[in-house]
């Protein structure tokens, strides 16, 4: 018989972990209801990423008048917010891995952090945007922007109340190395509020 | 040696600052000259940068191919129909 407490082999992203014993056929992180979410989710913005791309293709010079109108930095800033708190995310999931509740709750309220600094420039975004009186029957182009950053926009309050509620029970010391489901569930839904602004950036901010 | 091992960066970390790099890289290709190259280079990039959040910030690098190859297919169908439709404007 060994000693010891058991660790996951996988508990660390890190290069210091021999590629040689990751098990590269584990199931989906967290649980597999958040995953039918994740993916119907990603479903709809795909559909909608679609009808914008094809509503500009009819609609050219007025999508690409409109687009310049837009205040690209912001986009760019709240980018760079997005993808450093997932990356925060992944770092609290590495933690519960290896049995740190305490870090895994700061990662978590470091998350959130960005996540309310994400929607306060947004919020700045769109009063800008109805100050110069734009809505969603101005044109064509600000439905689009409006309606899929709106829609974003609640996307990432929904993610911060799961973040919210994830890193409260890691404080309270209900996770841990060998029970971490919620942490990757949330986790999971977080990331996918990322991957899903990462495009959205690519298109309505960036190509033209 | 502890700080030695802590030297090299952790995939996601790496993952991280590549994310920072290419939206960057994203932003300022923004101010170039619309066209099919413009379009063409943002999207790969935005391909790559999906790519690394779902492998290393989901960490589905270590599940089941199954998984991984539905992700892919998503952001190569995106993708592909984004360009498909600016080709035809």
């Amino acid at each position: 018989m060994h000693g010891g407490t058991a660790v996951p082999p996988i508990s660390r992203c890190s290069v210091m972990t021999s590629e040689a014993s990751v098990d590269y056929a584990q199931p989906l992180p967290g649980d597999f209801a958040i995953w039918i979410f994740i993916f119907a989710e990603l479903l709809v913005f795909g559909v909608l990423f679609a009808a914008y791309a094809f509503a500009r293709s009819a609609h050219l010079e007025m999508f690409n008048a409109a687009q310049l109108s837009l205040n690209r930095a912001l986009g760019f800033a709240n980018t760079l917010i997005l993808v450093t708190s997932s990356y925060f995310v992944a770092r609290a999931s590495q933690s519960i891995k290896v049995g740190r509740s305490r870090a895994c709750g700061h990662w978590l309220v470091a998350a959130l952090g960005l996540g309310g600094g994400f929607l306060v420039l947004k919020l700045v975004e769109f009063h800008q945007d109805f100050a110069r009186g734009i809505s969603l029957s101005t044109n064509l182009f600000y439905m689009f922007y409006l309606a899929l950053t709106f829609f974003h926009f609640m996307h990432v309050v929904m993610g911060m109340v799961i973040l919210a509620v994830v890193a409260r029970k890691a404080y309270a010391g209900r996770y841990s190395a060998a029970d971490h489901t919620g942490v990757e569930t949330g986790g999971s839904y977080w990331h996918m509020v990322d991957l899903v602004w990462i495009i959205l950036f690519a298109l309505v901010y960036v190509i033209h | 040696m502890k700080l030695l091992r802590a030297l090299p960066l952790r995939p996601c970390t790496a993952s991280w600052v590549a994310l920072l790099f290419l939206t960057t890289i994203s932003f300022e290709l923004g101010a170039a000259a619309p066209g099919g190259a413009l379009m063409a280079a943002v999207l790969a990039l935005t391909l790559i940068k999906g790519q690394l959040v779902v492998s290393y910030f989901m960490g589905l690098r270590r599940v089941r191919p199954l998984w991984r190859i539905v992700m892919a297919a998503y952001l190569v169908a995106v993708g592909g129909v984004i360009a498909f439709a600016y080709s035809i404007s």
